[in-house]
């Protein structure tokens, strides 16, 4: 049997731009060679300007993905105020680093824009959760060096949200079309202070 | 955890090690998770101590992350550099770092590198070498100067001169040729950076920056980069794509209000 | 085993008070006076911290404590509770820090203390704590104070006193206070509301004075404080 990562198949992009932050992934669900889905949701909105994507084995990423949501509403419930990306990049690599012994197959990747300053955050980090925040991409998948070929030479400083989502879409769709397991469609959230646009590709289907 | 806190301290869940190890034996390979092929060295000089690393991490063969910081904070006299599986290095740190604050505020005292080993050591051997924290710890309290390392299994050693990790060879090749009891600051930069060099050219686990943090009685001097080894080229091309070219299925929309706003001025871009 | 039999002491009584409560409280209105005022630009808390003897050494003694980089702690009541409750907040504080890599927010600091503080109202073979606290503050930019009294409530403050003559003090405050106080004022208006109940003569030995900035938070050494003495006599 393959390694789990490589089980369902999956890539994400995330990428800071001027003001913004654009976060994308591929919508295939696979059983190793056999396509079950082409509209999966790899990517999960956290709050309305927050983002999170999982590589790995999809139903650790559900498994992940909903026990995050529960501990950020109740964080946002005692609080009372939205959090901070970094914050909550820190509870997600805190829930990682919990089962360091027996460990969740995923690798997550954040996305978001501070609710109070709007500064635009990503960051991603392994399956146990060490923490990797960069001020340019990060990527993950079973595509990853295909991703990181196409992000070295793609990605610039201070692309405007238009041209962050030519750059980011063009980086994941060419990567994947390098990927048997990963593919079959793509969706992009560009996050800005004041909206975030969802845009699903067109794509390759084989 | 119920109540959404954190884990605690310490307390590592294990209620997937039995599915884990039920994938493992029909066949599922494992992945690895990301280590720090590292370079980390420190020396004792004439005023404290200097601590410096490489910043690179790896995934198999894949560099992970160019730019990463090994030199972690424990509190305002002590620095630890981390090498080994990246989490642990972060997290161990982050832990005993927590556990000094507490011990500072409770003591009143200013924290003594000596305490901060031996919670490392007594940490680190409790999980007997499964936290892969390989670590070099320095700092000056009130009673001098001191450099430890501190293996996963809890053993320590307390040295003039340290270097550990893949690159560690590589380093100690340079101490062991150059250095010299009570060198001055600049001097002891010099040859920690050296040091470090020789690990990023000659360890492929290696590479990018030295960061630095030099530490005396006076306060610290966290330098990161101290240099940048390798720089990277301009790029003369621009392979920006036209906007529109990526073929749309639908596109939605949604709107916030802004209830309020703050500007505030970024650093600049590093790569 | 014991849990079986162990009833918390603090029962209603027939009139609908817990009197271990009120007791408790009268612990703390008999305690040494404490204050803490807001200013504009940060939160001073200051104590009274007058020995029975002479032959104490004083520096042995605090009662004002640092919880992190940026909150303090003071107290009216008793000493070994204040300390129990110290070491807890402190725990919560690091804790917080260390989940978040963000410093706790004074509100989410108090709202925790006072929840073991009710705690202690509610449950087996322990007694509420004989203190209240005051808790001070910055964070994001912004000065809080709190009271946490031994029932687990709490409440926000501009300013307010505790402890002995605490009534004489916040009578004091309500004249005295008002929105455009800096820290230097506050230390001021602080010491006065203190010096409203103290016996003999005030001096940088006896009292006790931490400050809440955007700096952080500190205690004022007592040269500072002698300053401030002098200023005002």
């Amino acid at each position: 049997m393959a390694n789990p990562f490589e089980y369902n198949g999956s890539a994400v992009v995330g990428m800071i731009g001027s003001g913004c932050v654009a976060i994308a992934a591929d919508r295939r669900l696979g059983i190793q060679g056999q396509t079950i889905a082409t509209t999966f949701d790899k990517i999960y909105p956290m709050n309305e300007s927050l983002y999170i994507g999982f590589y790995g084995l999809a139903t650790d990423a559900l498994t992940v993905s909903s026990r995050l949501k529960y501990q950020l509403n109740l964080y946002q419930l005692r609080e009372n105020r939205q959090i901070k990306p970094k914050a909550f990049m820190h509870m997600t690599s805190n829930l990682l680093y919990s089962k360091r012994f027996g460990y969740y197959f995923v690798e997550p990747v954040i996305a978001g824009l501070d609710p109070v300053t709007k500064d635009p955050y990503i960051a991603t980090m392994d399956l146990i959760g060490c923490p990797m925040e960069t001020k340019d991409f990060v990527v993950v998948g079973t595509c990853s060096e295909q991703l990181y070929g196409m992000c070295e030479s793609l990605w610039k400083p201070d692309l405007e949200p238009e041209d962050l989502f030519e750059t980011i879409s063009q980086a994941l769709m060419n990567a994947v079309d390098r990927d048997a397991l990963s593919g079959w469609g793509a969706i992009v959230h560009v996050i800005e202070k004041d909206k975030v646009t969802t845009r699903t590709l067109k794509a390759r289907m084989d | 955890m119920a109540d959404g806190t954190a884990r605690v301290k310490g307390g590592f869940s294990f209620e997937l090690c039995k599915r884990n190890e039920m994938l493992k034996k029909a066949g599922m390979k494992f992945p690895q998770p990301k280590k720090t092929g590292t370079t980390i060295a420190g020396i004792v000089f004439k005023d404290g101590v200097i601590l410096g690393a490489d910043t690179r991490a790896t995934e198999g063969t894949v560099i992970a992350d160019k730019n990463c910081a090994k030199i972690h904070y424990i509190s305002k006299n002590i620095y630890c550099c981390g090498a080994g599986t990246a989490a642990d290095t972060e997290y161990t740190t982050e832990t005993i770092s927590s556990d000094i604050e507490l011990h500072r505020l409770s003591t009143g005292r200013k924290p003594r590198v000596a305490t901060a080993c031996r919670l490392l050591k007594q940490y680190l051997y409790r999980y007997q070498g499964h936290i892969g924290a390989y670590l070099v710890l320095g700092g000056v309290d009130t009673t001098g100067p001191h450099l430890f390392t501190v293996h996963a299994h809890g053993s320590t050693d307390k040295l003039p001169y340290v270097t550990m990790g893949s690159g560690s060879l590589a380093a100690m090749a340079v101490f062991e040729s150059h250095y010299t009891p009570n060198m001055g600051v600049e001097e002891g930069k010099k040859l920690v950076r050296d040091a470090i060099a020789g690990g990023i050219f000659n360890d492929l686990g290696s590479g990018s920056n030295v960061d630095l943090c030099v530490i005396t009685a006076d306060g610290v001097d966290y330098i990161r980069p101290y240099d940048v080894a390798n720089v990277k080229g301009e790029r003369v091309g621009d392979y920006t794509y036209k906007r529109g070219t990526t073929a749309v299925l639908d596109t939605t929309v949604r709107h916030f209000e802004i209830v309020s706003e703050r500007v505030q001025s970024t650093e600049s871009m590093e790569t | 085993m014991t849990e079986k039999y162990s009833f918390s002491l603090t029962t209603f009584s027939p009139s609908g008070k817990l009197v271990q409560i009120e007791y408790a409280l009268q612990a703390v209105a008999s305690g040494a006076p404490s204050v803490g005022i807001k200013a504009k630009n940060g939160i001073v808390i200051a104590v009274e911290k007058k020995q029975k003897s002479p032959l104490y050494e004083n520096h042995s003694i605090n009662k004002v404590e640092p919880i992190n980089s940026k909150i303090g702690m003071v107290y009216s009541g008793m000493g070994p509770d204040f300390r129990l409750l110290v070491r807890k907040a402190r725990k919560i504080a690091v804790k917080y820090e260390y989940t978040y890599h963000e410093s706790i927010p004074v509100s989410q600091l108090v709202q925790k203390v006072a929840a073991v503080m009710q705690e202690y109202t509610q449950s087996g073979g322990v007694r509420p704590f004989g203190v209240s606290l005051l808790i001070a503050g910055f964070d994001e930019d912004k000065p809080y104070l709190y009271q946490c009294d031994p029932s687990g409530a709490y409440f926000a403050w501009k300013a307010t006193a505790m402890g002995k003559n605490y009534i004489n003090g916040k009578t004091f405050l309500e004249k005295r206070y008002n929105d455009d106080l800096e820290i230097d004022d506050a230390v001021h208006t602080a010491i006065l509301t203190l010096k409203e109940s103290f016996d003999g003569q005030m001096t940088e030995e006896n009292i006790e004075i931490g400050v809440a900035s955007s700096d952080g938070f500190s205690l004022l050494e007592p040269a500072v404080v002698k300053d401030y003495l002098a200023a005002i006599q």
